[in-house]
């Protein structure tokens, strides 16, 4: 990031980090799953994802629970390598 | 035959009872006969905000354990003939009561009065089952911050686990300039995050302060912000169409310049 965006980018307003902040830890009030569960899940299905594709790295993977307009949803980012032929 | 509705929050300090004195009390100045009862029992406040501490002779439990009959424990407001109070007991604590005892309570009322309002302790424990047993519908009670709107998300799921919703939101304390700016949560907002439906939203009003002190409502104040959202959320519940209004007048002028162009609406 160059010093001009740092200058002219403004501060997220207050409310705007409240509002991100409220949905993601309703989900996991609502889900009664607590930071260290999702970790725990994540190693978890880190093991099991390896084991059939074993080039994945467990840490670029990403479990997080999310509160969109209809719905909660557990999403699970696991990216792949690109075979290098 | 009344309906009985609570008025909860789940964090305590949002205006629970506030909102109780002020929504019985406009409810009771556009002819409803109202009963507010204060189910917080141990920590009664509902007596002090309404100015009627000086008249209590007996309370929920004496009425609840019979040593007292509901008509000579209910007080009688000052202003209004048709506004009535019963009192929490201050030196008993929640066990003092039950969930059946609060149904056997609001049913005995209901053929004397329009509205029952039941001021609700702050907590999801036993005086917070209690005081929604008896409950046809149920307000809860939120300010714009993370605190209290996360609690008055658990108390969403509790009123409906419990078979009582859906409940109907209050946004209380609202800063209009905050909102505006920026940093403070709009009611589109809170409303989006809770997923409930909003009933009204009232603005932070310093004259809250002064009324409270003496002990009257907000709603005789014609003055008061506030009051004057007060009354147009008793005018729902009563089951008139007015709309959640636009509130400009509170802001200053800046936000008026410009809280129109890139502002969020205020309402109330």
């Amino acid at each position: 990031m160059s010093f001009f965006d740092d200058l002219f980018r403004r501060k997220p307003a207050s409310a705007q980090i409240a509002k991100e902040r409220l949905l993601t830890v309703l989900v996991h009030d609502r889900v009664k799953l607590t930071p260290e569960d999702l970790a725990e899940l994540k190693r978890e299905l880190a093991v099991l994802i390896q084991r059939y594709i074993p080039s994945v790295n467990p840490d670029d993977i990403e479990v997080s629970l999310l509160r969109e307009d209809t719905s909660d949803r557990l999403k699970a980012d696991v990216p792949l390598r690109r075979a290098l032929d | 035959m009344a309906r009985v509705i609570t008025i909860t929050s789940g964090k305590g300090g949002v205006g629970k009872t506030t909102t109780t004195a002020n929504l019985g009390t406009a409810l009771a100045m556009h002819g409803s006969r109202v009963a507010t009862i204060d189910a917080d029992i141990g920590l009664r406040n509902l007596d002090v905000v309404m100015g009627l501490e000086n008249r209590i002779v007996y309370d929920l439990v004496d009425v609840v354990e019979g040593r007292a009959r509901l008509r000579q424990a209910l007080i009688k407001d000052k202003r209004l003939p048709e506004l009535y109070l019963l009192p929490a007991a201050q030196t008993r604590d929640k066990d003092a009561v039950t969930a059946a005892d609060m149904i056997n309570l609001t049913n005995e009322m209901r053929s004397e009065f329009d509205f029952i309002l039941i001021d609700c302790p702050a907590g999801i424990e036993t005086g917070f089952r209690n005081a929604i047993a008896g409950a046809d519908e149920v307000l809860i009670v939120t300010t714009p911050e993370v605190s209290a709107v996360r609690d008055a998300d658990r108390v969403v799921g509790l009123v409906e686990a419990a078979e009582k919703g859906p409940a109907r939101l209050i946004i209380n304390r609202l800063n209009q300039r905050l909102v505006s700016r920026g940093e403070m949560l709009s009611m589109d907002e809170v409303v989006e995050i809770l997923a409930v439906d909003p009933l009204g939203v009232v603005p932070e009003d310093e004259l809250i302060v002064s009324t409270t002190n003496r002990g009257e409502a907000a709603v005789f104040n014609p003055s008061s912000y506030a009051g004057r959202a007060y009354i147009n959320i008793a005018r729902r519940l009563n089951g008139e169409n007015i709309p959640i209004m636009e509130l400009t007048e509170q802001t200053n002028l800046m936000d008026r310049l410009f809280g129109g162009l890139f502002g969020r609406r205020a309402r109330t």
